[in-house]
């Protein structure tokens, strides 16, 4: 069995990921269907947002991949150079 | 059929049918909530994989299976047979 810092973790994943899909899941699919003078709209931001986010979101982590990368080739490219 | 050609093929299928419906290639009159959910729907496939992807590799860091008793006896075994090979006049 995991440890307790290990379950903690794991289901705080679990519990943001399925926070996340939930809220994008209204705010996609469902907030279409309610009249637009709803209180609920207030909860939510221009419907544009729902495609740039994510989109802003994946060129973050897109960027953050490749700079480790770089960072990770040129230090293990350092190392075989002192080593020869 | 490999693996990646059957999910290239559905993700052209989904993604043809879905230009389709936003251009209006069929001549559809779709009523506006429906037309408002179908633009973002790529967003929204893409999101729901993360979310899932996210879920999957939590819930598998929960319920990990550690073997805690098998690695301190792992352990303890580790220095009992360096101990001895040391005993023997094995240098390390």
């Amino acid at each position: 069995m995991a440890t307790g810092t290990d379950q903690a973790v794991g289901f705080g994943l679990v519990a943001v990921s399925l926070i996340i899909f939930t809220y994008y899941t209204t705010w996609v699919i469902l907030l279409p269907f309610i009249d637009s003078q709803h209180v609920i709209h207030k909860y939510f931001l221009p419907r544009a947002y729902a495609v740039l986010l994510p989109l802003a979101a994946g060129l973050l982590l897109l960027l953050f991949v490749g700079l480790f990368i770089t960072y990770v080739m040129l230090k293990s490219q350092k190392i075989t150079k002192k080593a020869q | 059929m490999t693996k990646l050609t059957q999910w290239l093929w559905g993700l052209a299928l989904l993604g043809s049918a879905w230009a389709a419906l936003t251009m209006g290639a069929l001549g559809l009159e779709l009523p506006f909530p429906c037309r408002e959910v179908l633009w973002p729907l790529p967003a929204y496939l893409l999101v729901s994989a993360g979310c899932y992807a996210l879920g999957t590799v939590g819930y598998r860091v929960a319920t990990f299976h550690d073997c805690e008793d098998a690695a301190r006896e792992l352990q303890s075994q580790i220095v009992e047979a360096r101990a001895d090979l040391a005993r023997r006049g094995l240098r390390f």
